[in-house]
């Protein structure tokens, strides 16, 4: 979440003390001292130098290449990145093309509403976690913005102010501490939406436990400032049927006032997303062989069975995508650029260690609500950053 | 159903290949009545199998309400390898939708490094 409140004070291989520090941030400073990446060509170790350069000849050599990640570097390495992949007219896409990516396009094309984050805090009396979990996933949300904290108009505590509710299929770590939990089947999310809206027409749900999903309702209705926070498990539930969220979202929003902000797992996916949808026009998925194109058969998913060299910058995704594609991109010629190991650097064919954003290197980055977050480095670093590098390679191509 | 699980996270930022990392990665939590059915209390391993993949995980018991039929692990490499991919398009859903036989096994729970080869090959 890029939380820009954080104080901590190292000492040689630890952490010596910390403030607003949570268990992610914990590991991710913890991280600066285990498992860091040496430069390697075939998993011998070499030089920095030598490795840029065996990366330049792989990708001058390629007929296909794929550019993908991007959701945990800098802006300006994203910016590096797209040159790159449009200098080799290469196909380029990041994470978000399989989690939020539908969302976010939404959100960033002005057909969702959406809001900052301290506008949630001020203003905010109903967080809706829909298919989201922020006790796990971002665990300083709701003490910094979405529940706990007094803001400007909301001065009471969250017990009298505001109101949580949790729409999920489990009893999730985050529906333990909110004051709502409704508990739904999995992938009947549009089941739930067509419920509420029949309430709002005055109908009776057909859905579920009707008395609790008409309090609900009334919840969502009595809203002065509502904001919905998605997760993946409304994602993946509605798919392709997103315009029901829209419509949804417009209903609210004729006798309320509702905003969206989408749970971005990673710290800079978003920035990703808006430097494409400037570039390209597009968010994601795009190719630049014989000008730009863009659709599904540039998603990472399809990408992979066809690259025959792929640059991952600020991602793992040989953990993280599903065996199938997984294996596609262990089969092509890899190129990690990563400060640290991973399943990813364990298969590629070159790795390039770069400095950690935010302790090793600085930069800038775009928070899940759109706030332009800007970073220096902590402590001094031998290592380049991801822009850095991608900017050797660029010369060397 | 995947899930996120910030104890997971935070060890898995530490390190990726630690026994504790995979620890937390290779579970599975199932309804107490499943685990009834499987004749099983917790901490036995189990096969997840289905077309796609097959893959030996620990099971450990759901302390909170019972969700017959469902069980949740994290999202790695051993969820990864049930997960299916085509049909599906970019979205896949099957993260949150895998579908899977759950048996008792008596074998170990499936190695990073078995994992790691199974990708190479």
């Amino acid at each position: 979440m890029l939380c820009e409140d954080i104080e901590v004070a190292l000492k040689v291989g630890a952490i010596e003390k910390s403030k607003n520090l949570c268990r992610k941030g914990q590991g991710h400073f913890q991280a600066l001292f285990t498992e860091r990446t040496v430069p390697c060509i075939e998993g011998i170790e070499t030089s920095e130098e030598k490795a840029i350069a065996k990366a330049a000849e792989i990708l001058r050599d390629a007929d296909s290449p794929l550019f993908y990640g991007w959701s945990n570097s800098s802006l300006e390495a994203q910016k590096t990145g797209i040159e790159l992949a449009k200098k080799l007219e290469s196909k380029i896409d990041d994470t978000s093309s399989f989690c939020q990516g539908i969302l976010l396009e939404r959100v960033l094309k002005g057909t969702l509403p959406s809001c900052a984050l301290d506008d949630v805090r001020n203003f905010a009396d109903v967080s809706v976690f829909w298919g989201s979990d922020p006790s796990n996933s971002h665990p300083r949300h709701l003490s910094r913005f979405s529940y706990y904290p007094r803001g400007s108009k909301r001065q009471k505590g969250y017990d009298q102010d505001r109101n949580c509710v949790v729409i999920d299929v489990r009893k999730s770590s985050t529906s333990k501490l909110c004051s709502n939990y409704l508990r739904i089947p999995p992938g009947s999310d549009a089941e739930l939406i067509e419920a509420l809206l029949a309430i709002q027409d005055g109908k009776m749900p057909r859905f579920g436990e009707k008395k609790r999903i008409i309090e609900l309702a009334t919840i969502l209705k009595k809203a002065e400032f509502g904001v919905i926070f998605p997760g993946l498990g409304l994602i993946y539930s509605l798919t392709n049927k997103m315009e029901i969220f829209d419509g949804f979202l417009a209903k609210l929003n004729a006798i309320s006032n509702y905003k969206v902000i989408p749970m971005g797992g990673h710290y800079n996916t978003r920035g990703f997303n808006e430097l494409m949808l400037n570039e390209t026009g597009y968010i994601n998925q795009v190719s630049f062989k014989n000008g730009m194109h863009h659709g599904p058969e540039n998603d990472v998913i399809n990408a992979a069975k066809s690259c025959d060299v792929c640059v991952v910058v600020g991602s793992d995704p040989l953990s993280a995508l599903p065996f199938e594609t997984a294996h596609s991109l262990a089969k092509s010629k890899l190129i990690a650029i990563d400060p640290r190991k991973s399943l990813t650097t364990e298969a590629a064919s070159v790795v390039i260690p770069s400095a950690m954003y935010g302790l090793e290197a600085g930069g800038t980055a775009i928070r899940m609500d759109g706030l332009k977050i800007s970073f220096e480095p902590i402590i001094e670093s031998d290592l380049l950053s991801d822009e850095e590098l991608l900017r050797r390679i660029i010369e060397a191509v | 159903m995947e899930i996120r699980d910030i104890f997971q996270y935070e060890v898995g930022k530490k390190s990726r290949f630690s026994s504790e990392f995979q620890g937390l990665c290779a579970q599975i939590i199932i309804d107490k009545e499943d685990m009834a059915q499987l004749k099983m209390n917790g901490g036995q391993n189990v096969w997840l199998e289905n077309d796609v993949g097959k893959v030996v995980v620990t099971a450990r018991r759901t302390e909170d309400e019972s969700h017959p039929g469902l069980g949740f692990m994290t999202n790695r490499l051993w969820s990864n390898q049930l997960v299916r991919v085509d049909g599906v398009g970019c979205l896949i859903p099957e993260f949150k939708a895998i579908k899977v036989r759950v048996s008792g096994s008596n074998k170990g729970v499936t190695k990073l490094s078995e994992l790691l080869e199974r990708m190479r090959r």
